[in-house]
């Protein structure tokens, strides 16, 4: 049984979803602030974290900041706001997914199982595959990233899309195919895609704004080259 | 009729005042001088006649003078023609007309009553003048002048002036013309900023330096500028809000509908309906939620990007488990659009949704150049509901009320609005065969 943080101001949401995610098979812990939900998260980490944006004190944007700077954890926000920056800004603070209240609870809880095949398609098999692109070194198996030969530390989701795009080298891959791959979306926002490339460009690139590895192929999508 | 644009009536006002003041003077000018070049012959006239008077006075001496003899020793020129009235008897130089027929009788009768006077007449075509001097005993004597040579260079004057006057006022016009372009040239600018604005470009002021002389257009164009970014932003932050208030519950009553639901089993009957109607209505509601605020925001400008419509097409069938096969593509048709992706693939999904709901299904889904069709197997659309199909909450006859049976009725107008964001249009027509055919067209680069 895999464990979920939700963080949610609304008491009657939060205590409705948490039964609900019970049904689905979740251990959750329930918590109303982001500062609760940070100091539980470092006593009994959960498998995935789900937040809102707006809280009171500490906002769901510094929330995921926050969470991110130790852990890996996956994060999906659960918000009402749909606006672009609303959920541009949640990508960009680190969150791996986005869905718009109201989700359905079995649709929130297929993008949890999709997020936990990720982790663990990161973490297994004994073969030590190394995929090169120039400076850049990936190892799927070992869920490795070295640019220069120093380690890079990447979330899980943002493991997941460089190891598809480094699996088809100079192949373009649109943002649907990397939806549906990494996230398993039949269809979905491709913003996730685009924030998700955005932040792993100011990981692996030298420069982000004249990425050379991870580059644009315009209205086509991404490719990983040397 | 059109009225006359500003420019227009401003250069014809020109033109018209420059005609009148130019008619004006050209008429005074006309009578002055006119005037004063028939006083001037008037008096050389007058001044001649006292001269011959003089000297047949001085030959009408003894009792019998030859007449005749005496007219014919003076000196006339081809334009002066003399007459003597003498004794009762009319004298001129030749035979000519019966001389006494050119002089007015008024005329006579003062020179009968021994005093001398001049008289314009016309004779035949021309202008003449008659002079009567009373010359010794009853006798008279009479010099009729030609004007003609005048009277011509008189009209010769009034052609050069009027050929002035229609000068003067195109003059009048070409000024009218000219200015109100310079006066216009501001406006411009106005009209420049107000098309910015319709374009969504909220920030576009007008700089109130620019022309003193339109301080109170630009203070009240930027005023109106700022009332309206105002509500527009307040509108969106509106929707904004009543988007959270709105989904916020939804989402409690979704969660909560699905731990009913999972316990459907377990409920009597009569509860496991109710919890169904409760979940299918909650479903309804969210949906409703959905295309009102879609509805809300439709007004913002499309993010335009590349897209292959084919892919987009399947993709909207797909998810609604339909098969690809429907998807017609005209021959030579382009598939990569730029268009708003999310829009056009809710507005064709939307008509889709149409097509199943009301249409018996979809039977073909056309693209084409520049546009979007959907057929279907339904029974058309009647005239009379032609002209609201696509305003809001208008719903159709439910021919196949399959899953959640009635729509939210925004649905076609939904596509409408994203067709018109993109500055395209919808329509409605017959398929060919029976079926209504719904297309959407759009300016694909």
């Amino acid at each position: 049984m895999s464990a979920v943080l939700l963080i949610e101001d609304d008491d009657r949401i939060r205590l409705s979803l948490a039964m609900a995610l019970e049904d689905e098979g979740y251990e959750t812990h329930a918590v109303a602030t982001a500062e609760e939900g940070l100091e539980l998260q470092r006593r009994q980490p959960a498998d995935a974290v789900l937040v809102d944006l707006m809280l009171p004190g500490m906002d769901g944007f510094e929330c995921i900041r926050q969470l991110r700077r130790t852990d890996d954890v996956p994060v999906i926000v659960v918000s009402a706001r749909d606006d672009t920056h609303d959920i541009v800004a949640g990508l960009e603070a680190g969150a791996d997914d986005y869905v718009v209240k109201p989700v359905a609870v079995k649709e929130l809880a297929a993008r949890l199982r999709a997020l936990r095949r990720r982790g663990r398609a990161a973490s297994a098999g004994p073969s030590m595959t190394v995929l090169t692109f120039g400076d850049l070194e990936i190892r799927p198996e070992a869920g490795e990233v070295r640019l220069h030969g120093e380690p890079v530390a990447v979330t899980r989701t943002e493991f997941r899309l460089l190891c598809e795009l480094a699996e088809h080298p100079g192949q373009v891959l649109s943002r649907q195919q990397l939806l549906s791959r990494v996230w398993e979306y039949e269809i979905g926002d491709e913003r996730l895609v685009d924030v998700h490339v955005g932040r792993l460009r100011h990981k692996i690139e030298d420069s982000a704004g004249k990425p050379r590895h991870l580059v644009t192929v315009r209205g086509l999508g991404y490719k990983l080259q040397p | 009729m059109r009225r006359a644009g500003l420019r227009t009536r401003v250069s014809a006002a020109f033109a018209i005042g420059a005609l009148a003041l130019s008619a004006g003077v050209t008429f005074v000018s006309y009578e002055l001088i006119s005037n004063t070049l028939f006083r001037e012959r008037e008096r050389a006239a007058v001044r001649a006649t006292y001269f011959d008077a003089a000297a047949i006075n001085a030959g009408l001496t003894g009792p019998n003078p030859d007449v005749r003899e005496l007219l014919q020793s003076l000196d006339f020129g081809a334009d002066r023609y003399v007459l003597l009235e003498f004794q009762g008897e009319w004298y001129s130089r030749s035979a000519g007309p019966a001389a006494s027929d050119f002089v007015p009788e008024a005329l006579q009768e003062m020179a009968a009553s021994g005093e001398a006077g001049a008289q314009r007449i016309r004779r035949g075509r021309e202008a003449s003048l008659v002079v009567a001097v009373p010359v010794q005993g009853s006798a008279v004597f009479y010099e009729i002048v030609s004007l003609g040579e005048l009277e011509r260079t008189l009209q010769l004057l009034a052609l050069v002036l009027t050929a002035v006057a229609i000068m003067v006022s195109a003059g009048g016009a070409a000024v009218g013309w000219y200015v109100t372009r310079h006066a216009l040239r501001p406006l411009a600018a106005v009209a420049e900023a107000a098309s910015g604005i319709a374009d969504g470009d909220l920030d576009t002021r007008l700089d109130p330096d620019a022309e003193p002389d339109l301080a109170r257009l630009t203070a009240s164009f930027n005023h109106m500028a700022d009332e309206l970014s105002r509500r527009l932003r307040r509108d969106r932050r509106f929707a904004a809000d009543v988007s959270h208030e709105l989904r916020s519950p939804l989402q409690t009553l979704a969660a909560a509908v699905s731990v009913l639901n999972r316990r459907r089993d377990s409920l009597d009957e009569r509860s496991a309906a109710a919890v169904g109607l409760i979940a299918d209505e909650v479903a309804r509601f969210q949906a409703l939620v959905d295309d009102l605020l879609e509805l809300a925001r439709s007004d913002q400008p499309v993010h335009l990007e590349d897209a292959d419509i084919g892919l987009l097409a399947a993709r909207v069938l797909n998810t609604r488990n339909l098969p690809a096969e429907l998807i017609e593509v005209e021959p030579g048709t382009e598939v990569d659009w730029h268009v708003d992706r999310r829009r056009v693939e809710q507005a064709l999904g939307n008509l889709v949704d149409n097509a199943i709901r009301y249409g018996g299904g979809p039977v073909a889904v056309r693209i084409g150049p520049g546009f979007l069709e959907v057929d279907d197997a339904g029974p058309g659309v009647p005239d009379e509901a032609r002209a609201t199909i696509f305003d809001r909450f208008v719903r159709g006859p439910a021919a196949n009320a399959r899953g959640g049976g009635d729509g939210t009725g925004l649905g076609l107008a939904i596509v409408a609005e994203h067709a018109a964001a993109h500055g395209g249009t919808v329509s409605l027509a017959d398929r060919p065969g029976g079926g209504a055919r719904f297309r959407i067209d759009l300016p694909t680069r």
